[in-house]
């Protein structure tokens, strides 16, 4: 089926979300456990934001929402590059 | 958009059906039930075993440890979690080879929360006629009960699941006192609550679609597959072709195969497939197909196993190899990687030593002595209280100021402790010079050294003169 071709179906979108959050929820799991297996949060604070009221708990929280962040964006990416022609520029491909 | 005037309607996405999973009694039925008990069972009630006052299994992220089965793990062991995720993989692996998806089917934990949230909806809104009726039906009294209950259960059962969760990160008794007391902490909050509608949004509501969409291990199993793996197949020759017949009725009069065509399979799929069309992606080998359908040949009076457990090669009527170089190569990397965990976790060192330089005076001089100042960590793994003698060598004359006296370290604790080396004067030359810093416990049995520099400014010697 060509790119710009409209009647390529939609997927669901449990799996449109599912395949940019799942994946990028994993990587940011991993990232986060080799990060804070190196780097102490309160360590990590005191160099950063020592005025910062957190706690360790708090810190690793924080660190793998950012990490989440990150790699979610870039399944985001991903997804908008490889979307169809025909879903974004509709008006072109007339 | 149009052809020849004809408007076209395009459809916004394709709508997954609703799956409704009929219920389904017979062996294997029986073995996941079992599976979900044992499985669940160990999620539910591990975090509550403590051996000695400690939780036997507590990842405790606030104090920087893993409590494993009476194994403590520090940051510094990343590569023992790493080694144990590894022998996970393997050992995945490993059952595919051997016998297809059993891990999906039977363990993962996407199934079998999913199975427990079946069994919710199955007590409030009953069997899946009921279930499809009340959700075609209005909502009258009757359905705003059932579906009200049900979602009671699941959010209970989330928010159980939720706590439990917290629990394995934070020692649970401790969570249990201040949930009561709805004094939870605000992170321990949130990831009860993250977790608890993660539970309920995968085994409530998106199920299947989890497996189906999300789930990489669909994808790339056919690389652990083959003709020798077990797999849950419809056996063609002999069911096709398919058709509805009376019980009397002989199927080879009829010109058909042993297949009813009664679509028995298809209700109990939990992801809503045909097994009949084939290995697909979408199955997650549970083998409910295989109850449902011995159940009707039993009762058509046929033999089982129109549905079977069964390899590509013996569907093909070619001999099946069970020990071929595939297994052998899973089974040796797995021992392997099995001998190189218990290798590693019987070479921990008990006493861990790091020296930092402490960057904001790298020097001083007083006395006739030049001196050093730096924070040594001393991390204690073993169970024991140690009284740590810290020693220096590498120059002549080199020697501790301080700490005078032993430091001592609480089991399983680090330690950070100033640490003030000194050099008289007359033996300084400029430069920067390796030493070795050595603690000790006072019987000498746990010993541990480390690496690290002694500065001796040219402009302090200079100074000094």
């Amino acid at each position: 089926m060509p790119r710009n071709d409209p009647h390529i179906p939609r997927r669901p979108l449990a799996q449109r979300l599912g395949a940019i959050l799942w994946p990028s929820f994993f990587a940011a799991g991993v990232a986060c456990m080799v990060f804070f297996s190196i780097v102490d949060p309160l360590m990590l604070r005191d160099m950063t934001f020592p005025d910062f009221e957190i706690g360790r708990m708090g810190g690793y929280t924080l660190g793998f929402f950012l990490f989440w962040a990150a790699t979610a964006s870039s399944s985001l990416f991903t997804w908008l590059l490889l979307r169809p022609a025909s879903r974004f520029h509709g008006k072109l491909n007339q | 958009m149009s052809e020849g005037g004809q408007p076209q309607t395009i459809p916004l996405y394709i709508k997954a059906p609703k799956v409704y999973p009929r219920e389904i009694k017979g062996r294997f039925a029986s073995l996941r039930v079992i599976a979900a008990w044992v499985l669940l069972g160990m999620y539910y009630v591990i975090p509550w075993i403590s051996v000695n006052g400690q939780q036997l299994v507590l990842f405790d992220l606030v104090n920087r440890k893993f409590h494993i089965l009476g194994l403590t793990l520090w940051p510094q062991d990343l590569i023992i979690l790493s080694l144990l995720l590894a022998m996970a993989a393997l050992t995945l692996f490993f059952f595919t080879a051997l016998a297809g998806r059993l891990w999906c089917g039977y363990a993962c934990p996407q199934t079998v929360w999913t199975e427990v949230f079946l069994w919710m909806e199955r007590i409030t809104e009953g069997r899946r006629n009921q279930r499809m009726r009340l959700d075609a039906g209005p909502w009258n009294r009757n359905k705003i009960v059932r579906k009200s209950t049900k979602q009671f259960l699941w959010i209970v059962f989330a928010l159980w699941t939720g706590f439990t969760f917290v629990g394995f990160f934070v020692p649970i008794r401790d969570v249990a006192v201040r949930a009561l007391d709805f004094n939870l902490g605000g992170w321990e909050t949130f990831w009860l609550f993250f977790y608890a509608f993660a539970t309920y949004g995968n085994a409530g509501f998106l199920r299947e679609q989890v497996c189906k969409y999300m789930c990489p291990y669909a994808r790339f199993q056919s690389a652990m597959l083959d003709d020798d793996s077990l797999i849950i197949s419809y056996d063609v020759e002999r069911g096709e072709p398919r058709g509805p017949r009376k019980r009397s009725a002989n199927p080879a009069e009829l010109g058909l195969g042993d297949c009813i065509d009664c679509m028995a399979c298809v209700q109990v799929c939990p992801t809503g497939i045909d097994i009949r069309d084939g290995l697909q992606i979408e199955c997650i080998a549970c083998a409910a197909c295989i109850d449902a359908c011995d159940d009707v040949m039993d009762k058509m009076g046929y033999p089982r196993g129109l549905i079977r457990y069964s390899t590509g090669n013996a569907m093909a009527g070619r001999p099946t190899r069970i020990l071929r170089p595939r297994i052998f190569i899973y089974l040796g990397a797995l021992l392997a990687l099995m001998a190189l965990v218990g290798m590693t976790v019987a070479s921990r060192q008990p006493l861990l030593v790091d020296v930092l330089r402490d960057r904001t005076a790298l020097h001083r001089v007083s006395d006739q002595m030049l001196e050093n100042p730096y924070t040594i960590k001393l991390t204690n793994r073993t169970e024991d209280e140690l009284h740590i003698s810290i020693a220096v060598e590498g120059l002549d004359g080199i020697y501790v100021i301080e700490p005078v006296r032993p430091v001592t370290v609480a089991p399983s604790q680090v330690a950070n402790q100033p640490l003030t080396i000194g050099l008289p004067l007359e033996n300084a030359r400029a430069g920067m010079h390796a030493i070795t810093v050595s603690a000790s416990d006072d019987d000498g049995q746990v010993h541990s050294e480390t690496e690290t520099r002694f500065f001796i400014p040219a402009r302090a010697l200079e100074n000094a003169q």
